[in-house]
């Protein structure tokens, strides 16, 4: 198999070398111009996003002084206070909610993905789209909505009692709201990363694996997951990184005591005013998505080698 | 592996008719389950959208009875003052956020494709750490950034924050497209004549013209509906629309709000439409959804 890849792959490679000459020759002025070109963008990602990153890790470091404003400096006392009282709490509450909601995502994206990419048939690009506008409908006003059928009084409940329901149910203020929440939001990042790579898929892959192994289960567990491996593993990925940080889902659909890393960062900065304990909260985020970054890109540099 | 594959190609090769037929056996054996499954999905999908546009038409308060059909909350939308400013700030943020970032995400992407110095590839991965930075954070560090160096915060700080976020998202977009395109234009573009600025002018940008198009629309609606950085960047007067709706709904539940969200997502629908529908016009082969959902 990595013989017949490396030859088919091999193939257009001469391709670029007669190129090559004609670039060296202008180089010299081809060069100036891309520097022109990169200078700009460059700079400003430097300055607004490399710089501020750096002054939240500062920061973390500071403390806040007797005017209640907040003075950098060089001790630990945020992290401290961190891993000592309820902050840690919240830090395994966040996880737990974004590992739940990534597997939610999973059972509820792949089975979707699979069925517009094997059996979408003429309208795949049609329902693709139609997967795609609600997400860019405000995921606020979503959320909202939301808030509004799952309340005592709306109409999910108004349904379950001409059901028979005597109680009303309660679904705001739960975890399974806040997680339900999150799924809802960030699905699309699971579903567009599958279908893409179930695209790229050899289908007769499945016909053969069906010959192969005698039933659906097998055939999808031994052939189109393992296919598929690289969609899976960016929607984990790209649904993971929002999930963590997410503040809105709690705050609309669940109450204190479902509040996430989100909701305390947020409220150090409007609220509790103490900016230097929000920014080690925020670098302890980071730190959990560089964590999983690096397990993500070591889990696909093993696949890109195996294939 | 291998000889699976090879296998296959025969039997396609010699007995044409039977693996088609098939394929489309095994498409439709039997997905009745998955449809169902699809189906629900996309009800659920819809429904709070629905639910916002049906009881913005709602004549009684309430969100939970529809009683008989009324543009009252959208005359209550258009005469509040606050709201309408609002709507006029976001108008405003997504505007210049649109232009700034196809200006700056334009060159990077350019420059990122045809240079390949250690320095370029430097630039071209902190570029992509805004894509997989939670907004949260970019929010805390934008507005540490501007408290910390004493700028007042204010539509000018909104801006240059989601502009920061949205410059990679257009360079993605249009890295690959600019990789379809093969350097062989731009050389023959300078056998002719051109100095390098007038190939990047006179034939790079047009042959991207789809995907800076699309990537505009897509900017333009994700900073039109952005909550959270416009939260932690804005000032106090005028908010940006979300952040004015956000505060709406802590504070009491009232219908306007499904009238402004209808509109907020009527915006969003017909931007992204376009979006999708204007590469088609120049007779692009991937539509601008491809190009969208690759981002």
């Amino acid at each position: 198999m990595a013989v017949v890849d490396q030859a088919g792959g091999g193939a257009p490679a001469p391709a670029p070398a007669p190129e090559g000459k004609p670039g060296k020759r202008r180089s010299a002025s081809h060069t100036r111009l891309w520097g022109v070109l990169l200078a700009p963008p460059a700079i400003w990602m430097l300055v607004f996003f490399v710089s501020s990153i750096i002054i939240v890790i500062l920061l973390s470091f500071g403390h806040v002084n007797d005017h209640f404003k907040p003075v950098f400096g060089t001790s630990l006392d945020n992290y401290r206070t961190l891993w000592n009282t309820t902050y840690a709490s919240v830090f395994v509450r966040s996880l737990v909610y974004a590992i739940l909601t990534v597997v939610f995502c999973l059972l509820v994206g792949y089975p979707v993905a699979y069925t517009i990419a094997l059996h979408g048939g003429r309208h795949k690009n049609l329902l693709i789209a139609a997967l795609v506008i609600p997400f860019f409908a405000s995921y606020l006003i979503r959320m909202y909505a939301w808030s509004t059928l799952l309340s005592d009084e709306g109409l999910v409940n108004q349904l379950l009692q001409k059901l028979g329901l005597s109680e009303p149910v309660k679904f705001l203020n739960t975890p399974g709201a806040v997680i339900a929440g999150l799924t809802y939001g960030f699905v699309i990042f699971m579903i567009l990363p599958i279908y893409a790579s179930l695209e790229r898929m050899d289908l007769s892959l499945i016909e053969a694996g069906k010959d192969l192994y005698h039933g659906p289960v097998r055939t999808f567990l031994s052939v189109t997951l393992p296919s598929t491996r690289a969609g899976v593993l960016g929607g984990l990925l790209l649904v993971f990184l929002p999930a963590l940080g997410d503040f809105v889902s709690a705050q609309l659909l669940g109450g204190p005591g479902t509040y996430m890393i989100g909701n305390l960062i947020q409220q150090q900065f409007f609220e509790g005013q103490n900016a230097p304990l929000g920014s080690a909260l925020t670098v302890v985020l980071m730190l959990c998505l560089v964590v999983f970054m690096v397990f993500y890109l070591r889990a696909t540099d093993r696949e890109s080698r195996e294939t | 592996m291998a000889t699976a594959t090879s296998s296959s190609e025969t039997a396609g090769g010699t007995i044409t008719t039977v693996p088609s037929r098939r394929r489309r056996r095994s498409v439709e054996g039997k997905p009745r389950l998955a449809v169902a499954f699809t189906v629900l999905f996309f009800a659920l999908l819809y429904l709070p959208i629905i639910i916002v546009v049906l009881f913005s038409f709602n004549s009684r308060k309430s969100l939970s009875y529809f009683e008989s059909f009324s543009t009252r909350w959208y005359v209550q939308f258009f005469n509040d003052e606050q709201l309408i400013s609002s709507l006029k700030a976001s108008l405003f943020i997504s505007t210049i956020t649109m232009l700034g970032s196809l200006a700056l995400g334009v060159m990077l992407a350019i420059a990122l494709e045809r240079v390949r110095s250690r320095p370029a590839r430097v630039v071209g991965t902190v570029s992509l750490i805004p894509l997989v930075t939670p907004e949260i954070v970019t929010g805390v560090a934008a507005l540490l950034f501007f408290t910390g160096l004493g700028i007042k915060l204010s539509l000018a700080t909104v801006i240059l924050a989601e502009i920061t976020f949205s410059i990679s998202y257009v360079a993605v977009i249009v890295r690959g497209r600019l990789a379809a395109l093969s350097g062989e234009y731009e050389e023959a573009a300078r056998d002719l004549g051109c100095t390098p600025f007038q190939a990047v002018r006179l034939v790079v940008v047009p042959a991207i013209l789809p995907a800076l198009i699309a990537s505009g629309l897509l900017i333009f609606a994700l900073t039109f509906d952005d909550f959270v950085l416009a939260f932690f960047t804005t000032g106090v007067d005028p908010q940006p629309l979300p952040v004015r709706i956000y505060s709406e709904i802590r504070l009491s539940i009232s219908p306007a709000i499904n009238a402004v969200g209808t509109c907020m997502m009527l915006v969003s629908a017909v931007l992204l439409i376009v979006a999708v529908v204007v590469p088609r016009l120049f007779g692009s082969k991937d539509s601008g959804i491809d190009i969208i959902s690759q981002g």
